[in-house]
């Protein structure tokens, strides 16, 4: 309490306390709940034992349990092909926009705002809307496509196995491309315009400017947009709530869906602390390589 | 000697905006031609259209040989060396040097070899490895000019390459772009508005106002032969004094509208009665009485050491430089001019009476 006295006399201290607060926040709502989360995948977790802390130790059970599972193969590939796919997509629909803004022409700021329309509405909104531009029978999408011709058959974009993945995906990425077109917006907008006359006058074409100024000199942006992506996309759990339920058969089951199910629907819970630690592990990787390959940036 | 730079009416607009008027220029090959003129007049304008970074609304370009007038930049082989050097911040000193060549993908070993003989020229040897913002502001500078020598274009381009220096370096790096140019020899586009850099560097010095070409010469003739007030004032400094005056009735000498209306013997006769401007550059007025003199009262004296400048109390104060010292206490001070420094300028048009 003195530290109080002091900081409300003479601001002594007052460092000390938002650290304090800072790390409380941190002990309570992050170390703890992963410490638990970690904890927990080594115990048999069920409904019943839930409430207490005193639970059986089954060492890596767990861990053996899941992997072992004949869905969990298919389920690490759909993963892998959700990320992959959205965050390459994410990042060359998000860097063509960007350069797209870059010019000068009407309206731009007023399509720019549009395109952050995706920014702001709720994942779970986005979902039920892009659940109505695949519906089967009356949805948007199929309509537009017998319209122009493209297909003639109905594409059943969320039942069909081979196509719920994919319609998840494309959603997800409407999704992302705000967010990496404003990330990267601000990088191109960075450059100097003197930079691109001197290179012009050392004889570079637009393409090897592109090359040798544009992406090299966005370097810091394009490892956060990837890594954040990266991060962002396992996170994804709404659109797969909305869209699909992991289904139809796990066809477009994720792991951070899954791990949801196991969980909370099946209450395994151990199991489903297996996989959340699994991925926990996966984004501290990606946001060391992040975080190692910004430390030597070349800043100007 | 063949025009290496030719320039035909150009015009240029933005928007409503008219930044280049009728813009005639023939800089010969090997000249170092230096644009001055106040700030907006349009010289960066005229080098950033040169350079083919503005488009022009009319008129033509022409480069050695070729119509450049729509051509890119890239493809006019010219260098330029940007005010703020424009470096490419994510390259070090080689690569920034080597840029061009290894865009031409030249061999590894001839860009090696041409990378260590320009960090010699210009002094970067030991910072090759480094990135600009590892260098100081005249570093930075020499490796903008590296950039540009080692491509070896048909003609340079500066764009106010030394004003983010201090005085001194300034002074220093204008003599050695000056000695770099006489061993290169190549046609040199040089944009100041400091017009002493103008004066000492160029061979040509091009005056600009308000997008319009007022003078081309040599220094000494723009110093010497200003053909309107706004040249004779704008070259020299300290700048030149302006007294309105009429010419005496006989055309020998001008009568200047000051307290006694003291009258100045002319070189050369004038037109009788006409209203004129009269140019006086405060180091052509000598103090004391030989001839041709004028007794002035004095607001203020500064003195430098070296010299002394004199500002007079009269209605358009007159600034005398003299070598001399000039005491305190004087009241007033009597200076004299020989006929041959009198400017005499058409009061209404501003053009040197001849
Ligand atoms: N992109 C542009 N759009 C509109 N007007 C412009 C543009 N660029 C330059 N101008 C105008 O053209 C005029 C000439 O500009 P310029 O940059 O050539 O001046 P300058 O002689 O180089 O001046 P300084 O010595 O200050 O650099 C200025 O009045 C400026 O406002
Ligand atoms: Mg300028």
């Amino acid at each position: 309490m003195l530290v109080f006295k002091n900081t409300f006399r003479d601001g002594v201290g007052f460092d000390a306390i938002l650290v304090t607060l800072a790390l409380g926040y941190l002990v309570l709502f992050s170390a703890f709940p992963l410490v638990y989360n970690l904890v927990m995948s080594f115990q048999e977790v069920d409904l019943f034992s839930l409430a207490s802390f005193d639970r059986p130790f089954v060492g890596l059970d767990n861990y053996e349990d899941v992997l072992t599972r004949t869905e969990a193969s298919s389920i690490f590939f759909n993963t892998v092909k959700f990320v992959g796919i959205s965050v390459v997509a994410q990042l060359v629909v998000g860097f063509a926009l960007a350069m797209f803004f870059q010019l000068d022409f009407p309206l731009n700021t007023w399509l720019r705002g549009l395109f952050l329309a995706g920014w702001i509405m709720p994942a779970l909104v986005v979902g039920a809307v892009w659940s109505w531009i695949f519906a089967g029978d009356f949805g948007v999408l199929n309509y537009m496509l017998q319209a122009l011709g493209i297909t003639d058959a109905k594409i059943f974009w969320l039942s069909n196995p081979d196509v719920a993945l994919y319609s998840v995906i494309i959603a997800n990425i409407w999704l992302g491309v705000p967010f990496n077109m404003i990330l990267l917006s601000v990088g191109l907008a960075g450059i100097p315009e003197d930079v691109y006359e001197a290179a012009q006058l050392d004889g570079a074409s637009r393409i090897q400017r592109f090359f040798t100024i544009t992406l090299p000199m966005m370097r810091a942006q394009l490892g956060a947009v990837i890594s954040l992506g990266v991060i962002f996309t396992l996170q994804q759990f709404d659109l797969f709530a909305a869209l699909t339920q992991g289904g139809p058969a796990n066809s477009s089951n994720v792991f951070q869906y899954w791990s949801w199910q196991l969980s909370f629907q099946y209450y395994e819970i151990g199991v489903g602390s297996v996989i959340s630690v699994l991925m926990i592990l996966f984004v501290v990787f990606v946001a060391a390589i992040y975080v190692r390959s910004t430390r030597h940036e070349q800043v100007m | 000697m063949t025009s290496q730079i030719q320039l035909r009416n150009i015009e240029k607009h933005y928007g409503a905006y008219h930044a280049l008027r009728d813009i005639s220029l023939d800089i010969p090959e090997g000249a170092f031609v230096a644009l001055v003129g106040p700030s907006g007049c349009g010289k960066s304008t005229l080098l950033r259209t040169i350079a083919g970074l503005e488009g022009i609304s009319s008129g033509e370009m022409i480069i050695g040989d070729q119509d450049v007038t729509k051509l890119a930049p890239r493809e006019r082989d010219l260098a330029m060396v940007f005010q703020s050097y424009a470096l490419y911040p994510h390259m070090t000193v080689r690569r920034n040097l080597s840029y061009a060549m290894r865009l031409k993908r030249r061999p590894k070993a001839e860009i090696a070899e041409a990378v260590d003989q320009i960090a010699k020229i210009t002094g970067l040897s030991e910072l090759l490895d480094r990135y600009p913002r590892e260098l100081s502001g005249g570093q930075r500078q020499r490796v903008a000019m590296g950039r540009a020598i080692i491509r070896q274009p048909r003609a340079f381009l500066f764009d106010e390459p030394l004003s983010n220096l201090d005085a001194a370096l300034r002074v220093h790096m204008r003599s050695e772009i000056r000695q770099l140019h006489n061993r290169i020899g190549a046609t040199s586009v040089y944009v100041t508005h400091d017009q002493i850099e103008a004066m000492t560097m160029a061979d040509t010095v091009v005056v600009m106002r308000a997008g319009l070409i007022e003078q081309v010469g040599a220094p000494l003739d723009l110093y010497d032969r200003p053909a309107n007030k706004f040249v004779a004032g704008f070259i020299g400094s300290p700048a030149m004094n302006f007294v309105d005056g009429r010419i005496s009735g006989d055309g020998g000498s001008v009568e200047l509208d000051l307290a006694g209306a003291p009258s100045l013997a002319l070189a050369r006769p004038a037109t009788p009665g006409q209203r004129v401007s009269v140019g006086l550059r405060p180091e052509h007025l000598e103090v004391g009485a030989q001839g041709n003199s004028l007794t002035l009262p004095v607001a203020l004296v500064e003195r430098t050491g070296a010299s002394s400048y004199v500002l007079t109390d009269t209605p358009s104060k007159i600034l005398v430089c003299t070598a001399g010292r000039v005491g305190d206490d004087v009241g007033q001070i009597i200076v004299s001019i020989a006929p041959e420094n009198i400017h005499l300028f058409d009061a209404e048009t501003g053009i040197a009476l001849r």
